[in-house]
């Protein structure tokens, strides 16, 4: 997908994971993105360590390649004139701001559209940028708190478990990113620009529209199942010998009798509790017992290749490390090495779409603080004097 | 929104839940959307029952809306006929089948491009369509199972669990959904469509992204932690007198902030806590501290004070909270589409806006084969052929 959105500029001063996930995949994209950063300490998310890997937070470096970080103080006027400057002649803009703060500082839409009609503008917030909650500020967790979330993740017997990954923030990324498509697909036709919102709060709702409308359709709300779904048994995790658990999944009557007998237990699967799904549902852990007295006999490396044979869908739970290992994930070209300047053993997570056989179009590292503050402001009309003067008044770094 | 894909036509060869989102998102976006179904039973999701809803599974009415249904068999040579003229004049087609089997009937990208060179065909597969498991079958607990989301989510006294909403077919949809706007704007231009393809595995591995990066930099493998989140602190609950709090503080003013509301500012000059640095590595003794101060406190009261101090704080919301909630109907996230046969229905609106307008809901999801007619109709097919088809069970 090289070059679909070259010649495409971004002005990024977002931080944290969602926006600077959203500016990343614009930049797989082959859009140009300047990462606007406090001088001096830049994006919150370098801080968020330890893990860390050449002295930069891993959460850091998996969301900011493909981008040139230049320093800008947004609280000094003339820092908000050098993103004027900027966005003079991007196409899009992205921030993670408090609703009305770029507002106050002269960075708002209606501002920017007077300079710039086409530009495409994206507003991330936590809550919405409207209702009584606007002003609250929003993170992944409490989001995945709010938005209900956690109350259907993790096992009854425990409190209410995160989802791991950061599905608020990298969904609101990828939402923003769907939009600012849209828009730039409009303003193909109409030549005009406009305004994206997404917000932390909303992508949690979007993840949870299946569970609302079992809700809205006038069912219970949803519990926690640990690695368990409601309507289909067995459809979890199971012990096994040694470490590891394997997700078995038999989602009808045939696929149960198949993994009974791959299991050595043909009778169970005739036996009146077991013999249909809805019986399975109501005898839920019976089942789970017998089931798991055979799965521990074996590992469940073991395991796998004697429930395929029965064609039972199955899958041992894997840890980053395995996930790694394989080699379908390493050749199939989701993980990649940088090149270049990179330190060698520095590689990233590619995109999980492709358009005619291929992914992100460059990969260029995530960017040392401020390593590119010179020239994008030269880039854009600043003279070497008028760079030094910035840089003594600490409105760029 | 709804004006941006107007005029553009999408055939939905889908099923299931990551397919039909994708399409269902087209459609949102003002496409014309085509969902090709089996005659008779048509998508399995129909089925997925109990939950339902005036006799249709929820998960299907969650991810159907904007849609019109056409009675196929794609078995039948007929009804691989009708797609391939349907694809003729499409913009789209989006499928879900295992790789191999399109090709199989001649409804291949390879195909379908000699007709039609603008088109934009979408493949959506479990693994991947080379490699040793492309046609194995997938389901999201089973990918994140694989894909190692299972083993950082749940407690560590506990199995591994299950992200309890569909992270992975809901992703997959999304991502198929933008590679399908990147196509579309890359054929403004050059006038050719081409072939998008994602699945549930590479969807895992991305939504793993930052998972990955700990091990690769640091060889950190990450653990089932609850609610914490593993590179910042505080970010996890706090017991409340009535149930318990989320609270998050992203960096050292809003940390400042929740020890403020907590009537303990000493602990932000503290130096086991003065830094998210060393905050993470004295966790559980900072856990112990500001739980001494929730406790004493009802999760409303918590929520009120941090909200004044400008902290972040949730209280640990179930569904029918969040369908109550003010702020989340203040966004006007859920909204009713009626239809004949759905009295009363609500669905769950986009989270993104383009100039403050959502998604354009037109129609809610269409009974099986409501739209046989009227799109072979207008792919050129006489009311008499149509008879004929219908008779043969080929359209339905």
């Amino acid at each position: 997908m090289s070059g679909i959105l070259d010649g495409i500029t971004v002005i990024d001063p977002s931080l944290n994971i969602a926006g600077p996930y959203c500016t990343q995949v614009l930049g797989d994209f082959g859009a140009r993105v300047i990462k606007i950063e406090r001088p001096g300490s830049g994006d919150d998310s370098r801080k968020w360590r330890p893990p860390e890997w050449h002295g930069e937070s891993t959460g850091f470096l998996a969301t900011n390649r493909n981008k040139q970080s230049i320093c800008v103080d947004l609280d000094q006027p003339a820092g908000q004139e050098v993103v004027k400057r900027l966005v003079r002649d991007a196409d899009v803009l992205v921030h993670a701001m408090k609703p009305g703060s770029m507002e106050a500082r002269g960075l708002g839409y209606d501002e920017l559209a007077i300079l710039n009609p086409r530009l495409v503008y994206c507003a991330i917030s936590g809550f919405g940028e409207t209702g009584p909650w606007a002003a609250k500020p929003g993170y992944d967790p409490v989001i995945q708190a709010y938005s209900g979330i956690m109350s259907v993740t993790g096992y009854p017997d425990r409190p209410p478990a995160r989802s791991g990954v950061p599905v608020i923030d990298m969904g609101t990324g990828l939402w923003a990113v769907i939009g600012i498509l849209g828009a730039l697909l409009r303003r193909a036709q109409t030549g005009q620009g406009g305004r994206v919102g997404a917000s932390l709060m909303d992508t949690g709702i979007a993840w949870m529209a299946i569970h609302l409308l079992t809700v809205l359709a006038g069912g219970k709300p949803p519990q926690r199942l640990g690695s368990g779904v409601e309507i289909v048994v067995p459809h979890q995790a199971f012990r096994t010998a040694g470490e590891g658990w394997i997700l078995i999944a038999a989602p009808n009557d045939r696929l149960f009798q198949a993994l009974c007998e791959a299991l050595e237990m043909p009778e169970v699967a005739r036996d009146p509790r077991f013999n249909a799904n809805s019986q399975r549902v109501r005898h839920r852990e019976a089942l789970i017992a017998l089931l798991e007295q055979r799965t521990l006999a074996r590992t469940a490396e073991a395991w796998v290749p004697v429930l395929e044979r029965a064609g039972v869908a199955c899958a041992p739970i894997r840890t980053a490390d395995q996930v790694l290992a394989d080699p379908l994930v390493t050749a199939g070209g989701m993980l990649v090495g940088l090149g270049g300047a990179a330190p060698p053993d520095l590689r990233l997570i590619n995109l999980p779409v492709m358009i005619d056989g291929q992914r992100a179009g460059r990969l260029d590292p995530p960017p040392k603080l401020g390593a590119h503050t010179d020239v994008v402001l030269a880039g854009a009309g600043y003279s070497i004097e008028e760079v030094a003067a910035l840089r003594a008044a600490k409105v760029i770094g | 929104m709804p004006d941006i894909l107007k005029g553009v036509t999408v055939l939905d060869l889908t099923q299931n839940i990551a397919g039909p989102f994708c399409a269902q998102l087209l459609g949102d976006f003002g496409a014309e959307v085509f969902k090709v179904e089996r005659p008779g039973s048509g998508d399995d999701a129909r089925k997925w029952t109990p939950p339902a809803w005036h006799g249709v599974g929820t998960a299907f009415l969650a991810v159907n809306r904007n849609k019109k249904s056409v009675g196929v068999d794609l078995n039948a040579p007929e009804g691989q006929e009708i797609i391939r003229r349907l694809a003729g004049k499409a913009d789209v087609l989006v499928h879900s089948t295992r790789p191999g089997s399109l090709e199989s009937r001649g409804l291949g990208y390879d195909h379908l491009k000699a007709a039609n060179p603008g088109l934009v065909y979408c493949a959506i597969s479990a693994f991947g369509e080379s490699g040793p498991l492309a046609r194995d079958p997938g389901y999201d607990p089973l990918i994140q199972a694989f894909t190692g989301i299972m083993s950082v989510t749940g407690h560590p006294d506990r199995p591994p669990a299950r992200v309890g909403v569909s992270i992975i077919d809901m992703g997959t949809g999304l991502w198929a959904f933008s590679g399908v706007l990147a196509a579309l704007y890359r054929r403004r231009e050059t006038g050719q469509g081409g072939k998008v393809a994602t699945s549930l595995m590479e969807t895992g591995v991305n939504w793993m992204s930052i998972f990955l990066a700990h091990y690769m930099g640091a060889e950190h493998i990450g653990a089932r932690m609850g609610d914490v989140t593993p590179m910042t602190s505080p970010y996890e609950s706090f017991k409340t007198q009535d149930g318990a709090v989320l609270i998050t503080a992203a960096n050292d003013n809003l940390f400042t902030n929740v020890c403020r509301a907590l009537g303990v500012p000493e602990l932000a000059q503290d130096s086991r806590f003065n830094s998210n640095n060393q905050r993470v590595v004295n966790r559980p003794e900072l856990h112990v501290l500001l739980e001494a101060r929730t406790s004493r406190i009802t999760s409303d009261e918590c929520v009120a004070l941090m909200r004044q101090a400008g902290a972040p704080c949730s209280t640990i919301n179930t569904v029918d909270a969040v369908y109550r909630n003010e702020q989340v109907n203040a966004m006007g996230m859920i909204r009713p589409l009626a239809a004949p046969h759905l009295p009363d229905f609500k669905t769950v609106d986009l989270p993104v806006s383009i100039d403050g307008e959502k998604a354009f809901l037109r129609e809610a999801p269409p009974a099986l084969g409501t739209h046989t007619d009227e799109v072979l109709g207008r792919a050129g097919y006489s009311a008499d052929e149509i008879v004929a088809l219908r008779a043969r069970k080929v359209v339905g």
